[in-house]
């Protein structure tokens, strides 16, 4: 038996959803509240002690950290395999899963709150308490607001993480090749939000964003664009 | 013909040495010297525009990123599996691995290069720095390394680095003291990942790594530094790295003829 905690509008999330969508598995779904801070309520922080969703429980074990289940999920139901066919496909998988979480989330996340001018409710700020020490400051400095040299090297990066989808989907329909795979799960749900927050899309990747919807719409297809402001991974602190 | 474009065999740089090491697989090796800032060369850049290393060259097949071509490595070659066949083990394999690649090992980078690379740009001339710092592809790069020529690196962000190191060595001390090797009962990737980083932890951080202090982590350190593969990488330096590994095995009372 499966269970997902998950947010809709989380783009984690929804990476998740579409993974366990296209291999047909069942799932008990756990919505976790992110406007109203659910996810730093001791309940989930009893779940997950970085108070970040998605996290999977299969066979009484709990998985976290969104690509690393895609892979995961991959690898214990390999019908139909996603996780591409040849070692350099899989190194692309890879490769993309980490771009996601080390540049295009952290980046993302903080566009998304400047753009929402998202504020932190006061009766929020003693739930940061609540979570690991290197969770803290992201929260904090979220609180405050970032500033806007912050918030336009974020753009920057933003705009150079598309220049880098287009380098990759000029040559192939796919981000790790001829298939659809666990990559363009990964990357779909944060770059599609793009456009929203008017970040330049080239056209090789609006083609693309518009092929992994079509890809996914039988089943578990992505919801609604939704930017809700929220914090994910932490951006790199040292290079 | 696999192909590494590496520095010293330590960190990021490190990993695919030892990997290819323990796998058994000859590979050719191309030096990069950070010292003399080969990584942002014109020959270089033409491999990786990126600037970073390693970059590991299988077939004319480019790949940057050291834990994904880690991961390549045990995928596409033969000799021993480094990677857990357990889904579950593997994905704690690889959360060892993620919480290594963004929270510990940029943690000691900035900690060891404010301490050893930072003392090597006070009195040079701005200008030049400058020059040296137009030179970087990466922003994010560029920053870190504005900080560390001109010692801005904030003294919390420091403070912070050492609690993370701190916590990670009380982490992996716990596992160990549960598990023979960090992701279970075989030695794998996440091995390798943590030593290319630890693997002298005993001299840098001796308040911290010691017998008495964390004896399973020395422990595993004392297996690690044992094993041929890695000790053939650890050889494959020509700097100070190859030294200081030397006198870690002496530390923790390896001999120096063939290993294990």
């Amino acid at each position: 038996m499966i269970t997902l905690y998950q947010a809709s509008a989380s783009a984690h999330s929804a990476s998740v959803r579409m993974i366990l969508a296209a291999k047909g598995l069942d799932y008990s779904d756990r919505e976790i509240d992110l406007a109203a801070f659910e996810q730093h309520e001791p309940e989930f922080l009893a779940v997950n002690p970085a108070g970040l969703v998605p996290v999977l429980e299969d066979g009484g074990r709990r998985l976290g950290e969104a690509f690393l289940i895609l892979l995961y999920l991959d690898e214990r139901y390999p019908e139909p395999p996603l996780g591409g066919g040849d070692p350099r496909a899989r190194y692309q998988v890879q490769k993309w899963g980490k771009y996601v979480e080390t540049h295009i989330a952290p980046h993302l996340a903080i566009v998304r709150w400047a753009n929402a001018g998202a504020r932190v409710g006061a009766g929020v700020v003693p739930g940061f308490d609540r979570l690991p020490p290197e969770r803290r400051p992201l929260w904090q400095r979220a609180a405050e607001g970032f500033g806007q040299e912050e918030v336009a090297a974020s753009r920057d990066a933003l705009a150079r993480a598309a220049a880098r989808l287009e380098q990759d989907l000029a040559r192939r329909d796919w981000l790790a090749g001829d298939e659809y795979t666990l990559a363009d799960a990964a990357v779909f749900p944060h770059v599609r939000q793009f456009s929203a927050l008017e970040i330049g899309v080239p056209e090789a990747v609006g083609n693309w964003l518009a092929r992994v919807s079509r890809e996914t719409s039988h089943g578990g297809g992505p919801h609604e664009v939704e930017l809700l402001p929220t914090m994910g991974p932490e951006r790199g602190r040292w290079g | 013909m696999i192909e590494v474009y590496t520095w010293e065999p330590n960190a990021n740089s490190g990993k695919p040495l030892f990997c290819l090491k323990e796998k058994r697989v000859p590979f050719t090796h191309h030096y990069i010297d950070m010292g003399e800032y080969e990584q942002f060369s014109p020959e270089f850049l033409a491999i990786n525009p990126d600037g970073t290393i390693p970059a590991v060259v299988h077939d004319g097949f480019v790949m940057t990123e050291s834990t994904p071509a880690m991961e390549y490595i045990d995928d596409a070659f033969e000799g021993p599996a480094l990677r857990p066949s357990d889904p579950y083990l593997r994905w704690r394999m690889r959360q060892l691995m993620r919480y290594m690649d963004n929270v510990v090992a940029p943690s000691l980078a900035m900690i060891a290069s404010n301490r050893l690379a930072a003392p090597r740009f006070v009195g040079r001339d701005p200008q030049e720095l400058r020059r040296e710092l137009d030179r970087i592809p990466l922003p994010e790069r560029r920053a870190s390394w504005e900080k560390l020529m001109f010692n801005k690196t904030p003294a919390a962000d420091i403070e912070e680095s050492r609690r993370r190191v701190s916590e990670a060595i009380g982490r992996f001390e716990a596992i160990l003291s549960d598990t023979k090797w960090l992701a279970g009962d075989a030695f794998s990737l996440a091995d390798i990942n943590v030593f290319a980083t630890f693997h002298s932890l005993p001299l840098g951080h001796p308040e911290e790594v010691a017998e008495a202090r964390t004896p399973h982590l020395i422990d595993w350190l004392r297996r690690c530094h044992a094993r041929r593969g890695l000790r053939e990488a650890l050889a494959m330096g020509r700097g100070f790295i190859g030294a200081r590994a030397a006198e870690v095995r002496a530390m923790l009372g390896l001999t120096e003829g063939a290993p294990a």
